[in-house]
């Protein structure tokens, strides 16, 4: 990301990308790409799934910026591209989101735990890692946005296209679940 | 508070978003009760532990050229025709219309302002051919043009802005479809929609693909330059209703002209009012709603405004029209839907099959293509040997290439 984009809003970048400003684009996907690939995950349910969606994504963003309306946040409208195509690859697998050709097929995501998290021998972040991915897919949606990517209720009912008080229930629920897998809790 | 109201209030007390008041209580039952406290630590500890499995930095090093390289071949390739570099192929295309429009405006200028009455075409214009007016706003413009204000030219393509995001802001799963620039394509925004006068059909593939060529430009360039395309074509239309087709101002009509003599006259049998989609699917416009020629994506010509789409009564209550008419307006995700709720409504086999091909088109064009295998393969399953499939399937590679404009079907 060149330095003069790094303080511009989002909003910008995405009109400048808009206006064919390639830079203004990648500067937006080096922002956003972890926050994506994390609802990704969250929708998915796997790493390799997750990828795959998180591409797709910055893909279909790249095709709809034109119809973009600068006056209106582009995080919520980032993560709701993000959950669907994270939802299609989860439900309809390769077929459901076009994927990049065979030579280019992206390398496989070791999903298991980081060096740092082996390191620090961390099994208890572990279970709840692997709870996590057993969620149900609207409970885990929530609980990264809202644990990992620190949203408020607000922005989660935003993306999720929720009522704020579903997003709480839901939070409580998968806590819940949680909870129960790291051995605690009630 | 006892424990019960308290926990059902502490995922938002842990969240920060009980109001102050509640945000008390909870604290005064915590203050005496260590079970729900130790509820609360709990609920921090989870968030603490959740997260999601980053797949390292060297993914990371990798994730942007793997972007950037997607994007490159959408722009590129036989993705959607959005975002392409300017002074790409499509502008190419269309550099020998730029004198031609100039010229004709420089006509209507001398016309209009040198005292001459503007009954008679000019030289480089073919004799318009007068349709009634429907009555609707295009239908006006065709048939009382009124002279553009700036400040007329200026509320239009605001109006469509405002009308963007309400649609495209929801769920971008689609390409640029539908986003309504000014005089993208369906030239409801262009002056002159009287029915054009027929022409040989050697010079229709060339003038096809010159209405198609200026059409793209527009979704091609920033809003701005858009609409600044727009007010120029506009201007260089004039006042007076010419014949326009596809959306192309009525000055570009002059270098058609020039094509159509060049061509050979044998072609006016196929000259057929037809407006068809790739997939044989006719495409129609409502002519109570929109300009009054039917506009479709690639061809639109009827005889003196005696078309089956002109004619027949009103279906705009079926899904099924309702389909083709948001087809022929480039809004292919509505248009999906709807072509969806056609198919549920009729499930006889010849409806379920052409239904089913269109249906493919539209998830083509929305560069949805794996979704449209599905389709064709339930087609080929339901209907060994359709021909409207191999019609589409021979169509097929050049709808791919250009979501954003349907091929002539001859």
């Amino acid at each position: 990301m060149s330095a003069d984009l790094d303080g511009e809003k989002d909003e910008r970048l995405a009109a400048l990308a808009a206006g064919g400003d390639r830079g203004a684009f990648e500067a937006l996907v080096t922002r956003h790409r972890q926050a994506v690939y994390r609802l990704c995950w969250s929708a998915a349910g796997s790493a390799a799934d997750a990828d795959d969606a998180a591409q797709e994504t910055f893909v279909r963003v790249y095709r709809s910026l034109p119809s973009y309306d600068p006056a209106r946040p582009f995080g919520p409208w980032l993560r709701k591209i993000a959950w669907n195509c994270g939802l299609s690859v989860r439900r309809d697998g390769i077929a459901g989101v076009p994927r990049v050709a065979e030579g280019d097929a992206p390398e496989a995501v070791d999903p298991a735990p980081g060096p740092e998290e082996a390191a620090s021998g961390n099994e208890e972040r572990r279970r709840v890692t692997d709870a996590m991915a057993g969620l149900p897919a609207e409970l885990r949606m929530v609980m990264v946005l809202r644990a990992v990517e620190g949203l408020s209720y607000a922005e989660i009912a935003l993306a999720a296209g929720i009522p704020a008080g579903t997003v709480m229930s839901r939070l409580s629920r998968a806590r819940t679940r949680l909870l129960a897998a790291l051995g605690g809790g009630s | 508070m006892d424990c019960r109201e308290t926990q059902t209030l502490l995922t938002a007390f842990h969240d920060g978003e009980l109001p102050a008041a509640d945000r008390a209580r909870v604290e005064g039952h915590l203050r005496g009760c260590p079970e729900c406290g130790a509820r609360l630590a709990d609920l921090a500890r989870v968030d603490r532990a959740a997260g999601v499995p980053d797949p390292g930095p060297a993914y990371w090093d990798r994730f942007n050229a793997r972007v950037m390289d997607r994007v490159e071949r959408e722009a590129d390739g036989p993705g959607v025709a959005v975002l392409r570099p300017k002074g790409g192929w499509m502008r190419q295309q269309f550099r020998y219309l730029v004198p031609a429009a100039a010229a004709a405006a420089l006509v209507v200028v001398v016309v209009r302002y040198g005292g001459m009455h503007p009954v008679a075409p000019t030289p480089a214009v073919p004799p318009a051919v007068s349709e009634p007016a429907a009555p609707d706003s295009g239908g006006q413009r065709a048939a009382q043009p009124e002279p553009k204000t700036p400040a007329t030219e200026r509320r239009e393509p605001a109006a469509v802005a405002r009308r963007v995001p309400e649609e495209s802001n929801r769920v971008a799963e689609t390409p640029a479809e539908g986003h309504g620039w000014p005089g993208a394509g369906t030239g409801r925004d262009t002056p002159g929609s009287a029915v054009p006068a027929p022409l040989p059909a050697v010079a229709d593939e060339r003038l096809v693909t010159a209405a198609r060529g200026e059409r793209d430009r527009l979704p091609d360039r920033p809003l701005s330059e858009a609409k600044e395309r727009t007010s120029r074509d506009r201007a260089a239309a004039g006042p007076r209703p010419v014949a326009s087709m596809d959306g192309m101002a009525g000055t570009v009509q002059g270098e058609q002209k020039k094509m159509a003599e060049a061509a050979a006259p044998a072609a006016e049998p196929q000259y057929a009012a037809k407006a068809e989609s790739s997939s044989g699917m006719r495409m129609t416009m409502d002519k109570s709603a929109e300009a009054p020629t039917a506009v479709s994506l690639g061809k639109t010509r009827e005889k003196g405004g005696s078309s089956p789409v002109a004619s027949a009564p009103s279906r705009a209550d079926s899904p099924c029209e309702l389909a083709r008419t948001l087809a022929a307006r480039k809004r292919w995700r509505e248009a999906e839907a709807a072509q969806r709720a056609c198919l549920a409504q009729d499930p006889s086999a010849p409806a379920q099959e052409k239904g089913l091909v269109f249906l493919a088109e539209l998830l083509d064009r929305q560069a949805r293509f794996a979704d449209a295998d599905a389709v064709i393969t339930e087609v080929d399953r339901q209907f060994p040997q359709s021909r409207p499939l191999d019609l589409y399937r021979q169509q097929r590679p050049m709808v791919q290439m250009q979501p954003a404009a349907v091929p002539v079907t001859r």
